[in-house]
């Protein structure tokens, strides 16, 4: 009769600390999770220099490039035109907490943005950046928006002291510098990374980023004090785990952060293709500068 | 290649053109006038460092004492960093010398050709930086 | 110049009287055991510099292939710095509003003749020029004629609208498209590899160029790019890649080539620790009489020196600055007939 209850106790025991393991706050979930299929130390297969090989094409399935925030399906730019075309899919936050966490006065710009964001005029140097969502424009979308575009990117990892990251969206490319101490000679749209690991963890620190970026369609924005550190770590074969803490004291009452996971594009013979944007904005942009025919 | 008589010179340059596609990828004299030159000082207020080109903003003092603001298109910034500049090399308030030709359109923009100091130094050529490449590693 | 020019072709007619020819530095010519990748490909790995002055196609007209003394390599150099140099301001308005900025602007390499001292890039056909162009289809005379037509309103400052404008100014395409080929500034390539890729990442516009060499077949043909599709294969430490599935617009490939009928393979041998030979090889039976090959030296760049970003297009004011002052002028009553126009060719 003991040992039965014993074997019962170890068995419920047994349970237990696999529940516990599974239901391990890996990512600063706020309500414990489900029990996670990932074993918990997933070990990546390693490169020559013992760091694990995250060569592959990756590809974010969440809708956070539409809004990073708690979003509703949304009808798509000129529905009365397109229809269900372009529309957007509903979404959960991102976001730790849910919420980001703005100044009341960047609040407003953040309205403004949203209201404007299908609206361009490139007439004045000056005001060229003032108005629109650059994605729509094309332009490169900087760190941490180029990892949850709904377009696949590349890790090229090899024995050069730079990770190279390609992203379809515009052929953007980045370069990790390992271990670089330099900071950013200038601003750039996809911004300087440098980094290093941490264990399993590639963990990317970014600043040096154009200010005109945003972190998706709904006018989510920084300034150029913008510093990004982001850490990714693989969990299985077929999943990386993506994290960032996003920091800009101009904007944000605190630092706040973002995660989910990245899959693995399986298909047989995947690879980038091109998304070379620019053809697609320039009636947009520049139509209303044509000639006009004669009368 | 037309095998007229003509100098090293041109027959080295045209076939330049065509080994270099950036240089015919913006014919400068399109857009600027050759019979417009220009000559003036100026007082540095902001330089964009962009690409595919960096531009210069100046305020120009006209001898009746009014200002105004003229924007001058420069070359790659990348060339810049390559020699050890920032942005932090041309400060706001530096006052330079700007010999170029107006935009063809009469708008208060100009091509760089040669921008110097008062002092007459070339600009961004030894005057901040080293010259050395960015070696900070 | 016409006594400098009487001067350096007495030095070459000298240099082809005495039969002077020696081999170009090619795959074989050297024998350097680059190192290898962990996973065994030979290494091409870091940043690379193709700036040069010599130009692609021979100058003067000569048919032998040479290269020079050493004396004769630097008065080539010289000759050729000179022309290029953009610190000088003589022959007129005109020519100085094209040198456009001082010389601190551009890449001083680029004033470099390559270290071989070969007279022109182009090693196929003998004579280092471009074989004869082939007379095109009434199709493509009428495309060549109305980009002829764009590139007259665009020299004159008047492009009708963007479309008036070439790929390189519209920043849709620059010096990524291959063959690659040195110009004034930002001539700097970053090879990267893995295991079963090797990536070409080139300045200008960003983009990688991710070949694999596993020797998996290319896109199918309705999958056309800008860049085209490459694949690659080792021949020995020679990394040969192939490029198809280019995309039919007209005006991006050199020399206007016919994407219908464009092919061209690429060659990387490392031949020294600081030095990749780029050879290239392009053919296109309805641009030209013939297949002719370059070989491009690119320099390792000092490990200090780097790639930095070029983004072209989110700042491209240019586009607007043409358009606009276009309207404003034709306003004013100019038209294109007004100016001469250059007959330079866009691209």
């Amino acid at each position: 009769m003991q040992l039965r209850r014993m074997m019962a106790f170890l068995g419920v025991a047994g349970v237990s600390s696999l529940l516990a393991v599974g239901v391990l706050p890996l990512f600063g979930q706020q309500r414990p999770a489900a029990a996670s299929p990932f074993p918990a130390q997933y070990r990546a297969p390693r490169l020559a220099d013992g760091h694990p090989d995250l060569n592959g094409i990756w590809q974010a399935l969440v809708t956070a490039n539409w809004d990073l925030q708690d979003h509703e399906a949304q009808a798509g730019p000129h529905s009365e035109l397109t229809g269900a075309y372009g529309a957007g899919p509903a979404g959960q936050s991102i976001v730790d907490g849910g919420e980001i966490p703005y100044k009341p006065e960047a609040l407003a710009r953040k309205k403004a943005n949203f209201e404007n964001r299908l609206r361009v005029d490139v007439s004045s140097d000056k005001t060229w950046h003032a108005l629109g969502d650059p994605e729509m424009k094309c332009y490169m979308p900087g760190v941490p928006r180029a990892n949850y575009m709904p377009f696949p990117f590349q890790i090229v990892q090899g024995t050069s002291a730079s990770i190279l990251m390609a992203y379809e969206f515009s052929s953007a490319t980045r370069i990790i510098r390992m271990n670089w101490e330099q900071a950013a000679p200038t601003d750039s749209w996809m911004g300087w990374s440098r980094g290093r690991w941490e264990g399993d963890t590639l963990v990317v620190d970014v600043t040096g980023q154009r200010e005109e970026t945003w972190f998706d369609r709904a006018g989510d924005f920084h300034s150029d004090a913008l510093h990004v550190v982001e850490r990714y770590t693989p969990i299985s074969p077929y999943h990386m785990m993506y994290e960032a803490t996003i920091e800009d004291a101009n904007v944000f009452t605190r630092p706040w952060k973002i995660s989910f996971p990245l899959y693995r594009r399986m298909e047989k013979n995947i690879q980038l293709l091109e998304f070379k944007c620019v053809p697609f904005t320039e009636e947009l942009l520049f139509g209303k500068f044509r000639k006009q025919a004669a009368r | 290649m037309p095998t007229r008589r003509s100098s090293v010179a041109v027959a080295g340059l045209l076939a330049l053109m065509v080994a270099a596609p950036a240089l015919s990828h913006h014919a400068f004299n399109a857009e600027f006038d050759a019979n417009k030159p220009i000559k003036f000082k100026g007082t540095v207020t902001k330089m964009l460092w962009v690409n595919p080109h960096a531009w210069i903003y100046l305020d120009v003092k006209n001898p009746d004492g009014t200002v105004e603001e003229w924007m001058i298109e420069t070359g790659t910034p990348n060339t810049l960093i390559r020699r050890g500049l920032t942005k932090e090399s041309l400060p706001k308030g530096t006052e330079i010398i700007v010999d170029g030709y107006q935009s063809k359109d009469g708008s208060h923009r100009a091509n760089g050709r040669d921008l110097t100091l008062p002092n007459g130094q070339t600009l961004f050529l030894g005057s901040s930086g080293t010259g050395a490449p960015y070696d900070k590693k | 110049m016409r006594y400098r020019y009487i001067a350096f072709a007495a030095v070459f007619a000298l240099v082809v009287a005495t039969g002077l020819v020696v081999p170009v530095a090619g795959q074989g010519a050297k024998k350097y055991n680059a190192p290898k990748t962990p996973w065994g490909d030979p290494d091409l790995q870091g940043v690379w510099n193709d700036a040069t002055s010599t130009p692609l196609q021979r100058p003067g007209n000569v048919a032998e292939k040479g290269t020079l003394s050493d004396e004769e390599a630097e008065e080539f150099q010289k000759s050729l710095a000179f022309d290029l140099s953009r610190d000088r301001r003589d022959g007129g308005s005109a020519a100085d509003v094209n040198r456009a900025y001082n010389e601190h602007w551009m890449d001083a390499r680029r004033l470099k003749i390559t270290a071989d001292r070969r007279t022109s890039l182009i090693v196929d056909p003998v004579d280092g020029r471009i074989p004869p162009l082939v007379t095109p289809s009434p199709e493509r005379q009428r495309m060549r004629a109305a980009r002829a037509d764009a590139a007259a309103r665009f020299a004159a400052g008047l492009p009708a609208d963007f479309t008036d404008m070439s790929w390189p100014v519209r920043c849709v395409v620059r010096t990524d498209v291959p063959p690659y080929l040195p110009t004034i500034y930002n001539n700097n390539f970053q090879i990267f590899q893995s295991p079963g890729y090797v990536t070409i990442a080139p300045e200008m516009i960003h983009s990688a160029r991710i070949i694999p060499v596993d020797g998996r077949p290319h896109l199918n043909k309705g999958l056309r790019q800008w860049l085209g599709d490459t694949r690659g294969h080792w021949e020995g430490s020679t990394l040969v890649i192939e490029t198809t599935n280019f995309r039919a617009d007209d005006g991006v490939l050199f020399q206007n080539a016919n994407p219908a009928t464009f092919t061209i393979t690429e060659r990387f041998t490392r031949v020294a620790p600081d030095a990749i030979n780029y050879e290239f090889t392009v053919a296109d039976p309805t641009t030209w009489a013939k297949p002719w090959t370059a070989l491009i030296p690119w320099n390792k760049v000092d490990p200090a020196e780097q790639m930095f970003e070029y983004a072209c297009h989110e700042d491209n004011f240019d586009i607007v600055h043409f358009l606009t002052g276009a309207r404003l002028r034709e306003k004013n009553g100019e038209t294109v007939g007004q100016r001469p126009a250059r007959a330079a060719e866009e691209r």
